[in-house]
Formats: structure tokens, sequence, C-alpha cells
């Protein structure tokens, strides 16, 4: 049982200062999760803490592969928006 | 009407008038006439706990200058290093603040491990630090123990039905809160940490980010709240939207203040606040005066041949091999390094990390600042949060020479610092990236 980062990641080090499991692993551009340490904050109401903080849409993903916070729940950038920024 | 007001907030301030000009004076974000010294921003404070619809945190490069925005994370220990470098170049250098790129107090172990190693080397520096103020009442002690003396919050508003236009979330308790909740309660955290720094005797410096349509209308009635809690300075910055920086306003098309509603903004809040207008919306990595910043990679350069001496230190049992593991190390031989020569230093006595147990236990939590004063640890093995903390404070392990004699390390280490000396070169930006 364990999140995981993703290449959407920008390495602001926000998950890395509110992990109560210590469980995130910084590199010089990409993160990762060690995964024997994260229990996916199991043991609080509010869930993980990653996903809360993390200001990257799909930046963290469940052990399913699916988005803790999906494209446009962050930004709140209608998705067409989101395509120009990217392709700017 | 302002000067009385200026007077009443003077009161106020528990500084005395002179200890607050000597503050003043020297800082040029808080003082025209601090121009004359320079500043510089370290960026050691990746972190943010809240959104601004006007700041993309995706972007960075050094042909942008905005706030937010920064091209090298510096360690605490790298930060120090250069605040030496730069005051050796610009000995001018009086201020120096942690202004991001995220928000400082959503990183306090860097935040205070930084502030403490540059006061150390200069105790008669101005620490600034600028936050978002969510997290300023919990960290307002630690401030204060650190000597920090100059603040500045950002307050873009205190109606909530504004502020939740400007702040998607907040990251508060554990939780995101989204909409008029989220905006209350950075208000109400910001008002508090506003009020409890200006009575702790700080000199606080409130920015604002001018929004037409969204905050202009309110910035009289912000002004005079500021005015009655006692904040020294105003600074309204004009918001900057443009498209190609991706924040949600440059892609909503929200558009930026006229220069003109601008320097109506500031008049009319100068009825209850003093104005700053010489702000120049500095990077989180600024150095030098303002509106005169420094080109860095020069300096760094220019001293990479100069101090290219290493202090290494080692872990071993033999005093002959590298045959220690980092947990299990109760001292560390200490060398310097450089093309010319390998000395011997006093070694360090060192409390044991593991406490002998092969499984060490993850949640450690010793203190490994002791060793942020060397540029690399040669050990045979080390577990994986030591390691991270290590390179965090900017300290490199390495341990490819375990169980090779110590001189022989050092002798490659020295071979690899001749060869080092060409210069790096500055990374150009892909054009798609940036305007």
């Amino acid at each position: 049982m364990s999140v995981s980062i993703t290449k959407d990641c920008i390495a602001c080090f926000a998950c890395k200062e509110v992990c109560p499991q210590k469980a995130i692993s910084s590199g010089q551009s990409a993160f990762s999760v060690i995964a024997h340490r994260c229990n996916e904050c199991s043991d609080n109401p509010n869930g993980p803490q990653c996903a809360h903080i993390c200001p990257v849409e799909t930046a963290i993903v469940d052990n399913k592969g699916q988005a803790l916070n999906p494209l446009g729940s962050l930004t709140g950038l209608p998705q067409d928006l989101n395509v120009i920024a990217l392709s700017n | 009407m302002t000067l009385q007001h200026l007077r009443q907030s003077q009161t106020k301030q528990p500084v005395s008038a002179e200890a607050q000009a000597a503050l003043v004076a020297k800082h040029p974000c808080f003082s025209k006439e601090g121009h004359r010294y320079a500043r510089m921003h370290l960026p050691v404070a990746p972190a943010c706990n809240i959104q601004c619809n006007y700041c993309n945190r995706k972007f960075d490069c050094s042909n942008e200058t905005r706030p937010g925005v920064v091209s090298k994370l510096l360690s605490p220990a790298m930060a120090a290093r250069r605040f030496e470098k730069v005051k050796q170049h610009v000995p001018e250098t009086q201020v120096v603040g942690i202004a991001g790129p995220g928000d400082p107090l959503a990183n306090p172990k860097a935040t205070l491990a930084s502030l403490k190693a540059i006061s150390k080397i200069d105790e008669d520096v101005h620490l600034c630090v600028s936050t978002n103020g969510l997290a300023l009442v919990d960290q307002l002690d630690a401030l204060l123990a650190a000597g920090v003396k100059h603040l500045t919050i950002t307050i873009n508003c205190i109606d909530a039905d504004i502020g939740q236009k400007i702040y998607p979330w907040v990251y508060f308790n554990q939780q995101r809160l989204r909409g008029r909740k989220a905006a209350q309660t950075l208000i109400d955290r910001q008002l508090l940490g506003l009020e409890a720094a200006i009575k702790a005797g700080m000199l606080v410096k409130v920015n604002t980010v001018l929004i037409p349509g969204i905050n202009d209308f309110h910035i009289d009635s912000l002004a005079k709240e500021l005015g009655r809690f006692g904040a020294f300075i105003h600074n309204i910055m004009p918001l900057i939207s443009d498209p190609a920086h991706g924040t949600y306003f440059g892609l909503m098309g929200q558009r930026e203040p006229s220069k003109r509603e601008l320097d109506l903004a500031r008049q009319s809040a100068g009825q209850s606040m003093a104005q700053m207008t010489h702000c120049q919306q500095c990077r989180a990595d600024a150095v030098g005066k303002l509106g005169q910043d420094i080109d860095l990679a020069a300096i760094e350069q220019d001293n990479a041949v100069a101090d290219s001496t290493l202090r290494v230190a080692v872990a071993t049992s033999s005093n002959q091999l590298i045959d220690q593991h980092f947990g299990h190390a109760t001292q560390f031989l200490s060398y310097l390094v450089s093309a010319e020569s390998i000395e011997q230093q006093r070694s360090i006595d060192w409390q044991q990390y593991c406490s002998g147990s092969d499984q060490c236990a993850d949640d450690k939590q010793q203190d490994l600042n002791q060793l942020s004063q060397f540029n690399t640890v040669l050990c045979s093995r080390i577990g994986h949060t030591p390691l991270q903390e290590l390179s965090d404070l900017g300290v490199e392990v390495n341990t490819k020479y375990a169980l090779r004699e110590i001189k022989e390390a050092l002798l490659e280490i020295q071979q690899s610092l001749i060869n080092q000396v060409k210069p790096a070169k500055r990374t150009v930006c892909n054009a798609g990236e940036c305007s």
C-alpha cells in the first residue's frame, strides 16, 4: 500500500515537509515514495497528506495509478486552457 | 491625516523610534534610502502551503524576473556559502532575506537553519523573511530567536469573498481547504500573525498585489485595517499576469492594472498607511542592490578557482581504510583537500547515529548539522535517512571508496578537484518555456 509520485512532480518539497512517515525521497528533479514506509496515511482521517499539499495535479497517484488530484481539481482551469498552457 | 495615522501606528510599535530608524535605514525593501545597501535572497524554501492565482510554480527560467521563481534551490549550508561569497564581492550586502520560492514558513527547518548559519557568519546582517502569513503565529518565536527583525506579509484582502477569488486552496491543519473557508482561514491567520509580530517588536511590511476588479475597490479598507494594526509600511504591487507564465489569472485573461490605477490605489491607501513605491518585485534568489542585480553565476565561477578546497569527513575504524558504516561511526577524521595539499584537521567526536543493531530505526532524529561544514563524507555504507538528511544539508556522501585506503581516496578526490576547475556552463532556457 503506497502512493507514488509521477513525472509531473515539480520537486517543491511540500510533500516531504508534511509526510508523517518520512516516506518521500528527494532527488535533483524527481521525487519518489519509499513504498515500504508509506501507509497512505491510513491512520489519518484526512487521508494522504502529500496529496493534500501537492500543488500539481496528477503528480501523486494511488496504487491503481489514479491521480489523487485529478486534472482541473486544483487550478480550476478549464481543460482547453490547460492544453494551451502546455503547448505554449 | 497621514501623519496623524503614522504617529498613531508608531506609538503602537513597541520598538523605540531610534531602533526603528536603524532597522529601516539599511534595508532597501523598507526604505528608499536603503538603496545604497544591497540585499540577497536565499532560495532555500521551495514548499508552499497555499496556492495563489497569480503564481505558477511550474516555471523557472533565468529570463523571468518575478517573485516565486528561482533558478536553483540551495541547502542551508550552500546558502551560507553563497552569502560568504557575495559578501566578499559586495560588502554592502546588509540584508539577507528568505522569500521562497515557496513560503519560508512552510519550510521551517531549512529557513531557520539558513538564518542561523548566516548570523553565525555575520551577526550584524539584517535578517528578513517574507511570508503569506499562514504559519506565522506558529513560527514567530523561532523567527525571533533566530534574530529576524524584518518581516513582510503578503495580505491581498481582509474579506473572504474576495480572498476566494485569489486563493483556490490553503493547506491548514492537515487538510486542503477550498473556497471561502480557505480564504477566511488564511486571512484570520495573517491578521493574528501581523498583530503578534508587531507586538513582538518586528518591523512589518505588508505586500498587496493589486488585481483590477478583484481587490482594487478594497485597498482602502485593507490599508485602514493595516494602519490600525500598526504595520510599518504598505507595498502595493501591480499584478503580473502574462499568459506565458501559465498562472490562473494569466490564462483566464485577468488584466494587469495600469500605471494610473496603481498610483490611485497607492494614493488612497496612503491616507492610512505609509506607502512604498520603489518595489522591484524581485525573484526569490535576487542578489545586489535593488534594480542592479548581480550575476551570481559570474561570482560563483570566479570563486570556483579561488576557493577550491574541499572539507572531507571520513568514517573509519582502522584509521587506514574507509571501513566504517556511517551509522556506527563514533568519530570522523577530517581533511582539508586542495589542489596543492591534503591536510588532516582535528577529528570530530560523534555520537553514534545508530544504536548498534543491524536494523536502524527509521525515525532517527539525530541532528546532523554538525556535519554541514563538510563538502563530502566518506564511509563504507550509509542508511537512507541520514543520506537524505545530509544531501538536504548540501553534504555529498560517497561510498564508492568503501574498504579502500583513506590516503588513496583523498588523492583521487584531489585529482578530480584539479580537473574540475573548468567553469560551469550556464543553462539556457527553452525558448518555448518562457516569453
